[in-house]
């Protein structure tokens, strides 16, 4: 499977066949086990994400930080690709988790611009 | 709201940010160094044992020194460096935002460096999310900045330079390693940080990987066992240890979120250690004026890091008119050379991975260090550094091309030659006179070399051996010395004791051992 193709929802991965460790913990802010990833993917939810909104997974304290890397390889091998081939979910701010106070709150002195 | 502008933001200030802001307001730039952390440095403070390289890779100096010697010259030359400082986003036009207190400030930078550095990978397991499971890093953090013991008993799981060199400072910690595990199936560090573990008695276990934590509220106990050439289990080898604390080397991931935001086109590379931006071989991204360097731009060592630094400070001034062509390209020279120094040998980019079986030299290189993590007794006299001549004399356990020569200047005696190629194994000139002032053992970065004196007395030699830990055996004390893989071999008499600032917190400890006892007993270890 190519980039391209994973946009192909035509795709059929075969069944979900549950393994022994399903129930481990993967995403631990969100508490995501990795058979909740798994069968993620299997209701159609092929990129990094798409995975992320479906189960918040990396969405958590430590955004991803911890997870990231598991949640792909995970992904990778239900869709039979290279992890490389993920895009890793978008980045955007705050990049850190902060209190929406604190990100509302713009300083306000004159900066000694030069 | 306002938005302060300076020459150079620089995100990071770890040894490649704090290289790269010396370099730059060195040539007149005003910069700024934001760092989210409330010490600065990076990882340099936590590295408590000697670096490798040549002089002018700092080599012999301790990590947190040279973060002392970044900082203090960084102040001087005006750098500002913003501590509790996180940048929560960088836009169009080089902006940055930044959490300071209770507030969110806005700063463009006429240029940009990110130099974030990297995070530690974890692996799952039975059990993996249980308190006691933590990063070898973290260990690194609470013993060395923090005055924390990470716990008792400790299983290590990564055979790389971090999961050796974490596994000595929790010895010296007070700290008992039970168990050393990786599961490829060779040793993946320097060989020499392996023997300086192996040689205090701990166990290593190749091919082995963790299968699960035990304990309910927190771990009490890990099961390890054999993996095959697929990495899966082989069932009958599970291995049981009792332990508080298991700690994970397993790889790091480039801190590269910010680039990404920003736009930068980006690469996931293997090689570097995951999502990178591309850049050119100033660190200049796709979008000009945006710098990288260090290991957010693919996982390296300290050392090289601090020389990309120098180079995108560079590069930054040369970019904002500071400097002209000429300097730059000068100044790129020289700077290219020394990180092409550094990335030579066994453990070259292009070796990663590979089985290098012969040194440069073509010797066969010792299987049982990268099996076991010790040199094997009838492979030891193989290696230019070992000889045996009449009196005291140094032995010299560096078996595999790295880049690092301190030992060849530390003897006044000029009897150590590694000459010009730096990756070359030291050998001993026996036709010059060792006087034993032990120069070379506390030089080394690797505490590979020991002072051998087969005829010290009738029936008895000593052995000199480097000794990072307290409490400093005193002279006329009893023990056992104990040789490559930690066994007790004899018994050792303590019969001098040697500190110095020259040999900056490597004391010497000269142990009486049996004759037949000195090509083997290589630690000491109190009754």
């Amino acid at each position: 499977m190519t980039m391209e193709n994973i946009y192909d929802r035509a795709i059929t991965l075969g069944e979900y066949v549950p393994e022994p460790d399903d129930d481990r913990i993967i995403c631990r802010c969100e508490e995501i086990t990795k058979g909740e990833i798994r069968r993620a993917v299997h209701d159609g939810m092929y990129t990094i994400t798409e995975i992320r909104r479906y189960l918040r997974t990396g969405m958590g304290l430590c955004q991803g930080q911890t997870c990231a890397k598991l949640v792909k390889s995970i992904v990778a091998r239900e869709l039979e690709v290279s992890p490389a081939v993920l895009e890793p979910a978008t980045s955007r701010s705050p990049m850190r988790p902060i209190e929406m106070k604190i990100f509302a709150q713009e300083a306000k002195e004159v900066g000694d611009n030069v | 709201m306002s938005m302060k502008r300076y020459d150079l933001i620089i995100v990071g200030a770890g040894p490649s940010g704090l290289s790269a802001a010396i370099e730059a307001a060195r040539r007149g730039l005003k910069v700024v160094v934001f760092d989210e952390n409330e010490k600065p440095g990076g990882q340099l403070f936590k590295q408590i044992h000697k670096f490798f390289g040549s002089k002018e890779h700092k080599a012999k100096v301790r990590g947190f020194v040279i973060g002392q010697q970044l900082l203090q010259e960084a102040a001087e030359l005006g750098v500002e460096v913003v501590l509790n400082a996180t940048v929560v986003g960088m836009y169009m036009d080089k902006e940055i935002v930044v959490k300071m207190g209770e507030e969110v400030h806005h700063f463009k930078g006429d240029s940009i460096l990110i130099a974030t550095g990297a995070a530690e990978n974890m692996v799952t397991f039975d059990g993996w999310t249980l308190p006691g499971v933590i990063g070898a890093g973290a260990a690194q953090t609470m013993m060395n900045l923090h005055g924390i013991k990470p716990g008792s008993k400790i299983l290590m799981l990564g055979s790389g330079n971090v999961g050796l060199v974490v596994s000595y400072q929790l010895l010296q910690a007070g700290c008992e390693v039970v168990a050393l595990v990786d599961a490829a199936p060779r040793v993946g560090g320097y060989g020499v940080h392996a023997a300086k573990v192996a040689r205090c008695g701990v166990p290593f276990y190749l091919s082995h990987t963790i299968m699960k934590a035990e304990g309910t509220e927190c771990v009490t106990g890990v099961t390890i066992a054999q993996v095959d050439s697929h990495f899966k289990f082989i069932p009958g080898t599970e291995k049981h240890f009792d332990v508080d604390t298991i700690c994970l080397a397993v790889g790091l991931s480039p801190m590269s979120q910010l680039l990404k935001m920003a736009g930068c086109e980006m690469e996931d590379n293997p090689r570097r250690g995951g999502q990178v931006p591309i850049c050119d071989e100033y660190g200049e991204t796709s979008i000009k004026g945006l710098f990288v360097a260090g290991d957010v731009s693919g996982i390296e060592e300290a050392s090289s890091a601090m020389i990309e630094g120098r180079i995108a400070g560079i590069a930054a001034a040369y970019y904002l008119g500071y400097i002209d062509k000429e300097e730059l390209d000068a100044k790129y020279q020289e700077n290219q050379a020394a990180l092409a120094g550094l990335r030579q040998g066994m453990f070259a980019p292009e070796n990663r991975g590979k089985l290098v079986e012969k040194t440069e030299e073509g010797i066969d290189v010792s299987m049982n260090l990268l099996e076991k993590g010790f040199i094997a007794e009838d492979e030891i006299e193989r290696f230019p550094g070992v000889t045996h001549t009449k009196g005291i004399h140094p032995v010299i356990e560096c078996s595999q091309n790295i880049p690092c020569n301190p030992c060849q200047d530390a003897c006044p005696k000029h009897c150590i030659k590694i000459g010009s190629h730096i990756t070359a194994l030291p050998a001993v000139d026996e036709n010059v006179e060792c006087v034993g002032c032990g120069m070379c053992v506390a030089s080394c970065s690797g505490q590979a070399i020991f002072l051998v004196q087969e005829d010290y007395e009738p029936g008895y030699g000593t052995v000199t051996l480097p000794y990072e830990f307290l409490p400093l055996p005193q002279k006329g004390d009893k023990g056992f010395g104990l040789d490559r893989s930690g066994k007790k071999v004899c018994e050792a008499e303590v019969v001098q004791v040697r500190t110095s600032p020259a040999f900056d917190h490597t004391n010497l400890l000269t142990i009486k051992v049996p004759s037949d006892m000195v090509m083997k007993a290589r630690f000491y270890k109190a009754e």
